[in-house]
């Protein structure tokens, strides 16, 4: 519909990772800690089943970023909430 | 190595996803050395777990996740200002509540457990509709129950500690832990963590971490597993979403909300707890601690076991009895024999308390049935109840009362229910008329003490029809959608694939293709199987001599007065409980009525022990299958055989009970058995073939085949010399469905047994397979030999005492396998008179009518349909109307009975409809809608205080002129008001307008076989069994009597929602004729429609409303696996 714009959509962000998994840079930012991890799997009964993997990040310039790794195509996003 | 402490099965109803033996598989292929199922308030399937860990060689740790109440924040000592009493226990908690994990470390932790979760139900129906709430125990009632048990604070959400942190107030946490930790002390008290992967985790643990170090008190890591296998998470979601009557969007918050709430391996949950290595070496060394074996430890005795005397007072019983029983018995020494060998037995076993028992439940039977029977009445030379099931064979049984076949007479083998290696208690099953064991039950718990005794529960799961409306409300579907899919699904469906195909019938192959109908698909396949609810076995009791509640815990029933163990029959058989069943058996209870009845009708006093057991025209009445409403042998397949076998006498019936079953049937024994029946009829010298010389004995009365259960212990015994124990292990192992590697390892030994005896191999594969096929579903000859008798009994009644019989059984109805539409008619193809429903004449229940009873009614007796009969009226009203009849007189006018019956309107109306004021006043034409009228115009609204006007018992002036109900519209209304017609059938008011080329059921007898015909009628039963490949079997009953339709898969998936749903069938086949036995093999069906129209009626001109009488028809019965 024009003239509606979702809020908080998720953007893009390119994400750099440790063997294990977890954020190393955000955007080139410096992780500084990993505060939160968490895993949302849920509308598997729909045709768009959602499969998270969230990181709550403090960056090094003292900014909390909340970012998740979707299960497909591995991509990151940033989530604003 | 990490140990799960904390997981939930299925039995957390609706809050798991696997069962307990799935857990204890995976956990052992997983590796753990030990693991504890925690459901939710309960331990329901702890006893099946604990022999499936056993099962796989890892350790089984009891405990249970217990709700408890929270109160709001206050003064510890608030304790002293609520009283404990029913009304504060009753209501919500009103703090909330919040979860503990308790874990069972000695046997007196398991008491306290069991107390404790008695406690947290002893409220839960505690409803006007005794509808079950939530369960929950107080702290305090936590505290006071601490001993033995090792207490976690809980799980991530609603754990005591952290869900007070999740709620935000840790104060409030901190405070329970203190009180936790004061009661179980530093060693039996942890802060228990857990890692959900939900987003405040890592906030969550530092905190209980940090509460830890202030309670100085190690933390431990748990997993709380929802279920054994990751793929199992959907399902795990869905039962959340069942559980709250949510759909799944809307049941996000109480979700899982990922998958790793699954069984994983001990190396994966370590790493998964890398930051707490020390809580995870904690879980290991708890489980280290945690040594209670519930399999072994339970310490169960029943009354009587510890009784020193009870070998003499058996004895003596015993002797007493037999003199009695057999003076002047030519089988006099042999009972004494038998009687001898037994006690000898019983004595060797420690069970002569077990029996004197059994005997102390049958005299409260006895002074029960008094009291039900009342000092009067012709069922008092009745005993109060009969055995069934295997104790049957018992000659103890037989003079203790406890069984009223005599096994010396019957030739009955008292192997299976006593030998010296059993290491069980034996089943002594009791059968009840139903209205005397509804006032035993409640009696035995104020004989032993509500305490000590409980009946046992049972646990339904899901079926495929439950499975798709429990599943679809989940998932959102439409449910109009949901409500089709089910109709159409039935109880015959078993798999998904099943399904489906319902699913496309329905909906169309489009809409099936919806994701969420495809996600049921994979959900339901899962999810049968799984417990639904608890709820409770028919008639299994429990007795015990220590309180109940020390051994299991004890829940209120849904009926007033009762109780249940939270196990069901497998786990107290496990727990090697004391079950005796008191069984209700409708047909009993018929037999009990009808010997009343003929007393009231005839003044006989039938003495049903005495009856002739050779009576020809009973067993001519039986090999013609003419045994509609007779016990057992009244079923479609048995009236099939009948003719084939031609039962001559008791003994052929008994066997006739239970050739019908799984087992026989499965194991191949139905047709050598008629045929060698036949070939041995055409020449009595005739050699019935057995596989083996060493099973002649064995298989003789059976001609060589497997009928009842005890054979295939004896086969076994017999060719590869089993000992008793080992066949009765055999019989088990196949019996409870749960170990292949059992039934394998008795395999190799039954082949080896039957080489050493000189059986080749290809006859010891025969009887073999012969013995798996029959797999324990068949029944034991004691239980046949009981049921036989009923059976005979039954019919014989049905021949000398038509009108009575049919009057009792449509007085217990539900029962049997005819609604009561088919009972009537086929009575009335016999020329028993049966009459509508009047309210002059009939009372609540059915009656026979007599000559002597009612002036005007002449030649013979009447069947007369109760009031009760009628749909919607009430109960009270209906009992208020005849007592005022036989008070002051029949009804002269319907204003007069309105005023005087103390009837409502709409009872009225019902009466009305059903036809049961036709003819008031007296020689007034029938005709309902003016009797209708006249209620209208006289009723008062309803019936209330003392201040409400009062219908006057003035006649109304004369009804407008109506116009007549007429036949159709008698029978439409006959249906929908008492679900029968006494009048004519609705095949005699359709013939005229259909096909005259249809044949009617009567013609059957004369064409020929492989004749190609057409029938029409009114569907009676279907049935699909299990053992028929597929095959349905539909009942069609016309104006002349009945036929079978077979159905073939191929038909049948063509047709299915006909063949379900539609009541009222044409079908087009082949007539197959054979030994006497006639059945129809459908090749096309279609509802049944009127061929041409008919003359325009007089009055309306309106169309005979086919779709009207399909509207209302009895649906017929349906059989799937269930059958009987």
């Amino acid at each position: 519909m024009p003239g509606l714009r979702r809020l908080y959509a998720p953007q893009r962000v390119a994400v750099r990772t440790d063997p294990r998994g977890a954020p190393t840079t955000v955007e080139g930012h410096q992780v500084e800690t990993v505060r939160e991890e968490w895993l949302v799997e849920d509308r598997w009964w729909t045709s768009k089943p959602l499969r998270r993997h969230y990181f709550e990040l403090a960056l090094g310039d003292g900014r909390a970023l909340t970012v998740f790794r979707t299960a497909r195509g591995q991509r990151w996003y940033r989530q604003r909430a | 190595m990490y140990v799960e402490l904390h997981a939930h099965s299925a039995f957390s109803f609706l809050d798991g996803a696997s069962t307990p033996m799935e857990l204890a598989a995976a956990a052992a292929a997983q590796g753990y050395p030990a693991f504890a199922l925690t459901d939710h308030d309960g331990v329901w399937g702890s006893m099946e777990f604990a022999h499936a860990c056993r099962g796989f060689g890892i350790r089984a740790i009891t405990g249970t996740e217990l709700t408890v109440e929270l109160r709001p924040a206050g003064p510890v000592s608030d304790r002293g200002l609520s009283l404990p009493g029913e009304s504060s226990r009753s209501s919500p908690p009103a703090g909330g509540t919040a979860h503990l994990t308790l874990l069972v470390e000695d046997e007196t932790g398991y008491r306290n457990l069991c107390r404790l979760l008695t406690l947290a139900h002893s409220h839960t129906r505690d409803n006007t509709t005794r509808s079950q709430t939530q369960p929950w125990a107080t702290l305090e009632q936590v505290e006071e129950h601490a001993e033995g048990l090792v207490c976690l604070s809980g799980c991530a959400r609603e754990g005591a500690a952290a869900g007070a942190f999740e709620r935000g107030d840790t104060a409030g946490g901190e405070r329970v832990a203190r009180r936790l930790l004061a009661a179980f002390g530093r060693d039996r008290f942890r802060i228990e963590l857990q890692r959900p992967y939900w987003r405040r985790d890592r906030a969550r643990n530092r905190w209980l971490g940090l509460l830890a170090e202030r309670l100085d008190v190690p933390c431990v890591a748990t997993g709380n597993a929802h279920s054994h296998d990751r793929r199992r998470a959907p399902l795990q979601d869905a039962l959340v979403a069942i559980g709250r009557c949510e759909t799944l969007e809307e049941s996000e918050p109480h979700r899982r909300g990922n998958s790793t709430s699954s069984l994983a391996s001990p190396a994966a949950m370590a790493a998964r707890f890398a930051e707490y290595p020390e809580a995870v070496a904690e879980a290991e060394r708890l489980a280290e601690r945690l040594r209670f074996d519930l399999t072994e430890q339970l310490g169960y005795r029943y009354p009587g076991s510890e009784d020193a005397g009870a070998d003499a007072e058996l004895a003596r019983v015993c002797n007493h009895h037999l003199g009695e029983r057999y003076a002047g018995s030519a089988r006099l020494l042999e009972a004494q024999w038998r009687l001898e060998e037994e006690l000898a037995t019983i004595r060797k076993l420690g069970l002569s308390g077990f029996f004197l028992l059994h005997r102390d439940l049958l005299e409260l039977a006895r002074e029960v049935a008094a009291e039900v029977r009342g000092p009067e009445s012709a069922r008092n030379v009745l005993p109060p109840g009969r055995g069934r099931g295997s104790s049957v064979s018992s000659i103890v049984c037989y003079l203790t009362g406890l069984s009223h076949v005599d096994p010396v007479e019957a030739d009955l083998f008292a192997g299976r229910f006593l030998n010296e290696e059993t290491t069980t208690l034996p089943d002594i099953d009791l059968d009840f008329p139903r209205d005397i064991r509804e006032v035993l039950i409640p009696r035995v718990h104020e004989r032993w003490g509500a305490d000590r005794s409980a009946l046992v529960a049972a646990f339904p799961t899901y079926r495929p029809k439950g499975a798709v409306r429990d599943l679809g409300k989940a998932l959102g579907l439409p449910p109009g959608e949901i409500d089709r899919v089910a109709k159409t699904v039935g109880f015959h469906e078993r798999t998904a694939a099943e399904i489906e195909r319902d699913l496309v019938a329905s909906l169309g192959p489009e809409r099936a293709k919806e994701p969420r109908w495809r996600v049921l698909l994979e959900l339901a396949d899962e999810i049968m199987g799984l417990p639904r609810h608890s709820s409770q076995h028919p008639g299994g009791m429990v007795i015990s001599t220590r309180p109940l509640i020390d051994v299991c815990p004890v829940v209120p029933a849904a009926m007033k007065g009762r109780q249940t163990v939270q196990w069901d029959k497998d786990s107290c058989a496990d727990a090697g409980f004391l079950k005796i069943d008191l069984l209700g058996l409708g047909m009993l209870s018929a037999v009990e009525r009808c010997v009343e009845e003929i007393g009231r009708t005839r003044g006989e006093r039938l003495d049903l022990s005495r009856i002739p057991l050779d009576d020809a025209e009973t067993f001519e009445s039986i090999r013609a299958a003419e045994t509609t409403g007779v016990f057992q042998i009244e079923s479609r397949a048995q009236m099939q055989m009948l003719p084939r076998t031609q039962p001559r006498d008791l003994d052929d019936l008994i066997v006739q009970v239970a050739l019908v079953r799984p087992g026989p049937i499965q194991g191949g024994a139905i047709h050598p058995y008629i045929e060698r029946r036949k070939l041995l009829r055409e020449d009595p010298e005739y050699k019935v073939p057995y596989p083996h010389p060493s099973l002649e004995p064995v298989l003789e009365e059976t001609l060589g085949t497997i009928v009842f259960q005890e054979q295939v212990i004896e086969s076994a015994m017999a060719l590869a010399g089993f000992s008793s124990s080992e066949a009765e292990g055999l019989r088990r192992a196949m019996s409870r469905k749960r170990s292949e590697e059992a039934i394998a390892e008795h395999h190799r030994r039954f082949l080896a047994g039957a080489a050493a005896n000189g059986a080749s191999e290809e006859v010891a594969e025969k009887v073999w397979n012969q013995i798996k096929g029959f797999a324990g579903y068949g029944f034991p000859k004691a239980h046949s030999a009981a049921f036989g008798l009923l059976s005979y009994q039954s019919a014989w009644l049905r021949i000398h005492y038509g009108p009575e019989f049919l009057c009792s059984l449509l007085n217990e109805q539900p029962m049997g396998f005819y609604p009561p539409d088919s009972l009537v008619h086929e009575a009335q193809r016999r020329g028993i008179r049966v009459a509508a429903p009047c309210a002059n004449r009939s009372r609540v229940l059915c009656h026979v009518e007599t000559p002597r009873e009612e002036g005007d009614v002449r030649g013979g007796l009447v069947v007369r349909v109760g009031l009760g009969y009628v749909k919607g009226v009430k109960k009270e009203e209906m009992e208020a109307l005849v007592a005022e009849r036989e008070r002051g007189g029949r009804y002269e006018g319907i204003a007069e009975l309105a005023s005087r019956a103390g009837v409502g309107l709409p009872s009225l109306e019902r009466l009305a409809w059903a036809g049961a004021l036709d003819g008031i006043p007296v020689g007034s034409e029938d005709d309902r809608r003016q009797a209708l009228w006249q209620v209208g115009v006289t009723a008062a609204g309803r019936i209330a205080g003392a201040d409400t006007q009062l219908a006057l018992p003035m006649e109304p002036p004369a009804p407008p002129e109506l116009e007549p109900l007429g036949e159709w519209g008698k029978l439409i209304a006959d249906y929908r008001s008492t679900g029968m017609t006494v009048e004519k059938h609705p095949l005699k008011l359709l013939r005229p307008g259909l096909d005259p080329n249809l044949v009617r059921s009567s013609d059957l007898a004369r064409l020929d076989h492989g004749a190609r015909i057409e029938i029409a009628g009114m569907v009676t039963a279907r049935q699909r069994p299990e053992t028929a490949n597929g095959v349905t079997f539909v009942l069609l009953e016309d104006e002349r009597g009945s036929v079978n339709l077979v159905v073939p898969p191929a038909v049948y998936e063509r047709h299915r929602p006909l063949v379900r749903t539609v009541p009222l069938l044409r079908a087009r086949g082949r007539l197959e004729r054979r030994e006497g036995v006639v059945n129809v093999l459908v090749s096309d069906l279609a509802p049944l429609e009127r061929d041409k129209p008919s003359k325009p009626r007089p009055r309306n001109g309106r169309e005979l409303a086919i779709a009207e009488l399909r509207a209302v028809t009895p649906v017929g019965h349906s059989f799937g696996r269930r059958g009987r």
